[in-house]
């Protein structure tokens, strides 16, 4: 048995139309498979396809050649999905603009983003999956991975094909939940396993892993006129992540986190916060206090080092370098130091020094890692090509 | 002085007190009011020596009436003595955490004049941070020894989490070296911990339910409560002669009669000369390692400590973990079938470690193992291989089943020797090239030039230190080392070895 798409072409409808939960009994053939299975074969096929999700492609069906191409938002994920059961494909890839490379002969089609289609589809991961399948869902497409729209849309076909979609009409909570339902239950992501869950599993564990180092990492700068200000450049864009966290524990004073990575600040100022896309800060200078408290933590930071325990490559497995560079009490060691001397102390390049190497940036889709498209190698910060850092 | 010197002087002095973490409780934010904590803790810096910095950890004076004999702080010694005024400390603390530099305060002491009055200013500082400044972080307080029980509850009202140093591990090793601090000193403030944390809790389960009866309990206030993190300890390992069966013993048992959640243990580190201290230089970090090995085992693997360690064999091996020890010393409980074995025999395996277990349990669920799902899941299935068996298929080919053959494959070094700390690398036989450095530890001691054993002990020259050098509080475990940044022992005059300590442990090194 190989994992074949619907042979001759869109057998039937979806399985199980969004909004609808009702099991076609004209199901694609790997859902009604999958369904009919109990517990999935965990011989031959599956190890063959275990090295990542399926892939039609491979298997050399008719419907191998299309890819479906996203704004890259969480709305447009959703949409995306939606449409590959509504149109009745089972696209190869689903990626945004930037992230897709195009295999040979694939044909790309371009979804709209609709809210409204967006919602159905959450509502209908959430009362057949469980929330904890949509909460993966959503830290896929935070994710930088440039696979993470192929793995989330692998992921809701099988578990969509896999769930029974709870009887809302006699749930007690009915009126309360709007549809996201958040009764637990037997969640598809516990077949850790799977080549349909697994790699979603291992995404959403490495973006909020990502997360959780923003909360170790973030340094927060007093500026005049009572903002505080944090710059961070991770791996995800966990920004929306962190918000609730930090309105909870500074909510007493407002703050702005700007990722540099993802072009995105968020904002918190007494009320509810909000997300703001933008590259222009305009930012007021430090506050008085603000030099001496550096001052302060620095020495703190050297004093409590212990000289015989000297381990410089555990502290460095715990925090890494990447991160050195917005890290208040290692940013004389940071590498590429250099450069952060030629930017000015607002982080903005100064007039008269030439503009940086585009790698500081790093570009979407190369997996967060900064590479100049226009030097050759792809291996990462080595030294800046020569002639671009100026005097 | 102003307060950053005196930040430095008093960070300085607090540094060997490892007993550092924000977890324990998970607190949320309240509208109004800053702070909040997260059960996991949150680690926001790692020193140079690899250790994570989660709270502000500081003495609130390195002033100290004792004179135990690890201590840089005691009262022999000539350092600068600062101390922080509270409202000092409280608008410090506040400022770090608003840059989210810290998660709280760690706040340790020296005894000034008396326990009752160095606890007195701990309180002053807590309950402005906690009723003026309204602060929902994380405050570990340790508390001072001989500290009368009225203090001790007005402390445990305010921090989170309180623990007091049991310092060395025998009533007979206190005598000699903390002459100063009784047994009773220290265990007395212990229990009195812990049952008022018990006390606490019950109060407060029975505050929740609604009952007719006891309705004059529930306060019209809302009231802190009473160390909800719990209680944690501390002791010093290898400053005397006591074997890791008594060590791990000790713990044990304050796991079991005090309720602790945790007990850390401190490599000793050199830095006074006294008779009554080891001769030898060497940092024991390979031991202390193994025997928080063994205190994991104790606490997440459900092991009794009759099974890591006996009398036969009262020190742990150093090449070999306690898990695998045990493994290996009772290889007829394997191969264990993946796909049906109980979570307790599933830790048991070396490779696999609770996370993998749990996972391996939600898992089999749905599909059975084979070792292709069994390598994805994310345990060491190259060390785990030889003690499973996947749907009855042993794949444990390439070393014999045996105590000898396992051994060679589990003792072997990680990443055929380049995993770990530099420092550790170098053979004993060749010279490193960081024995000339001049480490800033050996020009602040005054002793520029490594040791020569043979000499009697020059007078040192402690005290005459650049700012914020060689403090330590009193009390503390561990102490700044004599001067080697690298334990390789005394390079002496160019060429000569290194030399073997008295100490059952050896030096720190691996053969690569």
């Amino acid at each position: 048995m190989t994992r074949q798409p619907g042979v001759g072409g869109g057998a039937g409808g979806g399985a199980g139309r969004h909004g609808d939960g009702r099991k076609d009994a004209a199901a694609p053939v790997w859902a009604r498979a999958a369904a009919a299975g109990g517990v999935p074969e965990a011989t031959g096929p599956r190890a063959a396809t275990a090295t990542g999700p399926v892939s039609p492609a491979s298997a050399g069906g008719p419907h191998a050649d299309v890819a479906y191409c996203f704004d890259g938002t969480l709305e447009g994920l959703l949409s995306a999905i939606f449409a590959a059961y509504e149109r009745r494909e089972d696209p190869a890839d689903v990626a945004c603009r930037a992230n897709l490379q195009p295999r040979l002969g694939q044909r790309i089609v371009d979804i709209p983003t609709d809210p409204e289609r967006a919602l159905r589809v959450q509502r209908g991961i959430c009362r057949t999956c469980g929330p904890a399948s949509y909460d993966a869902v959503k830290c896929a497409s935070l994710s930088d991975d440039p696979r993470a729209g192929t793995v989330a849309y692998r992921f809701v076909r099988h578990a969509m094909a896999a769930g029974k979609p709870r009887a809302c009409a006699s749930c007690k909570r009915r009126s309360a939940c709007d549809g996201a339902c958040t009764r637990p239950g037997r969640s598809p992501l516990s077949d850790v396993a799977h080549p349909a869950v697994e790699p979603l599993v291992r995404l959403s564990r490495a973006v909020y892993n990502e997360r959780h180092r923003m909360m170790q990492f973030l340094r927060f700068e007093h500026l005049e006129g009572g903002v505080w200000f944090a710059r961070c450049s991770p791996k995800a864009n966990v920004v929306p992540l962190l918000m609730d966290w930090f309105c909870g524990r500074f909510n007493t004073q407002p703050f702005l986190i700007h990722d540099e990575a993802h072009h995105l600040a968020g904002v918190y100022g007494g009320g509810d916060w909000y997300l703001v896309k933008t590259d222009q800060l305009n930012l007021p200078g430090p506050a008085a206090d603000e030099a001496a408290m550096q001052r302060a933590w620095k020495r703190f930071y050297r004093a409590v080092a212990v000289e015989s325990r000297y381990n410089p490559e555990l502290r460095r497995q715990f925090m890494p370098k990447r991160l050195w560079k917005n890290i208040t009490e290692m940013q004389e060691d940071a590498p590429g130091k250099e450069l952060a001397a030629a930017r000015g102390p607002s982080g903005q390049w100064e007039h008269g020094t030439a503009r940086g190497p585009s790698r500081q940036i790093p570009q979407a889709g190369r997996r967060g890692k900064a590479v100049d498209p226009e030097s050759g190698d792809g291996a990462g910060l080595s030294t800046p090509p020569s002639g671009q850092t100026g005097g | 002085m102003d307060v950053a010197d005196k930040l430095e002087i008093l960070a300085d002095a607090a540094k060997y007190d490892v007993a550092c973490t924000s977890s324990g409780i998970d607190r949320d934010a309240q509208k109004g009011k800053m702070g909040n904590t997260l059960a996991a803790g949150i680690c926001h810096s790692f020193s140079a020596d690899g250790r994570c910095i989660t709270l502000l950890k500081v003495l609130m004076t390195n002033v100290c009436v004792y004179d135990c004999a690890y201590c840089v702080n005691r009262a022999s010694n000539e350092v600068p003595r600062t101390a922080f005024k509270p409202r000092e400390l409280a608008d410090l603390t506040m400022a770090f955490y608003r840059r989210n530099y810290t998660e709280g305060l760690f706040l340790s002491s020296g005894v000034l004049r008396s326990p009752d009055y160095t606890t007195e200013l701990m309180i002053r500082t807590l309950s402005i941070l906690r009723h003026e400044y309204g602060f929902r972080g994380y405050i570990h307080a340790k508390a001072v020894p001989g500290t009368s029980p009225e203090l001790i509850g007005a402390l445990g009202h305010l921090a989170d989490r309180m623990s007091v140093n049991m310092e060395l591990p025998s009533q007979e090793s206190l005598r000699l070296l903390a002459p100063d601090k009784s047994k009773h000193d220290i265990l007395a403030p212990m229990r009195q911990i812990k049952d008022n944390i018990a006390e606490d809790r019950d109060t407060r389960a029975l505050m929740r339910r609604e009952t007719t009866y006891m309705t004059q309990v529930r306060p019209k206030r809302k009231e802190r409560a009473f160390v909800p993190a719990g209680q944690s300890t501390q002791m010093i390992v290898g400053a005397t002669p006591e074997s890791d069966f008594q060590i791990l013993n000790l713990s044990a048992a304050l796991y079991r009669t005090l309720a602790l959640k945790r007990v850390f243990f401190s490599a000793y580190l050199p830095v006074n000369a006294d008779a009554r201290l080891p001769a030898s230089d060497a940092v024991q970090l390979n031991r202390e390692h193994r025997l928080y090995q063994a205190d994991w085992l104790l606490r997440f693997y459900k092991f009794d400590v009759t099974e890591i360690i006996d009398e036969k064999h009262p020190f742990l091996d150093p090449d070999l973990d306690p898990k695998a020890n045990w493994a290996l010393n009772h290889l007829d409980f394997f191969p264990v079938e993946v796909n049906a074995a109980p979570f307790e025999d599933l830790v048991r395996v070396p490779g696999i470690g609770v996370r993998g277990a749990k996972l391996i349990v939600k898992a089999r669920r749905t599909a059975s193992l084979g070792e292709p799902e069994l390598r994805k899941l994310g345990i060491a299935y190259k060390r785990a291989r030889f003690f499973i068996t996947c749907r009855g298929r042993w794949a444990g080919k390439g070393a014999d089943f045996s105590r000898e053959g396992l051994r060679a494959q589990l003792a072997s070094p990680i990443e055929g020797g380049r995993h770990g700390r530099r420092a550790d690398r170098v053979s004993p036989n060749q010279l490193s090239l960081f024995d000339a450095v001049e480490t800033s530890e050996k020009t602040r001691i005054g002793r520029v030039d490594p040791p020569d054993r043979g000499l009697p002990e020059a007078p040192r020259a402690e005290g005459r230190t650049p700012s914020g050098a060689l403090l330590q509080d009193a009390g503390r475990a561990g102490t700044p080392p004599r001067g080697e940044a690298f334990p390789q022992g005394a390079a002496g005059p160019a060429g000569a070895l290194p030399q073997v300590p008295e100490a059952p442990w050896p030096l720190e090194r691996k053969s690569a």
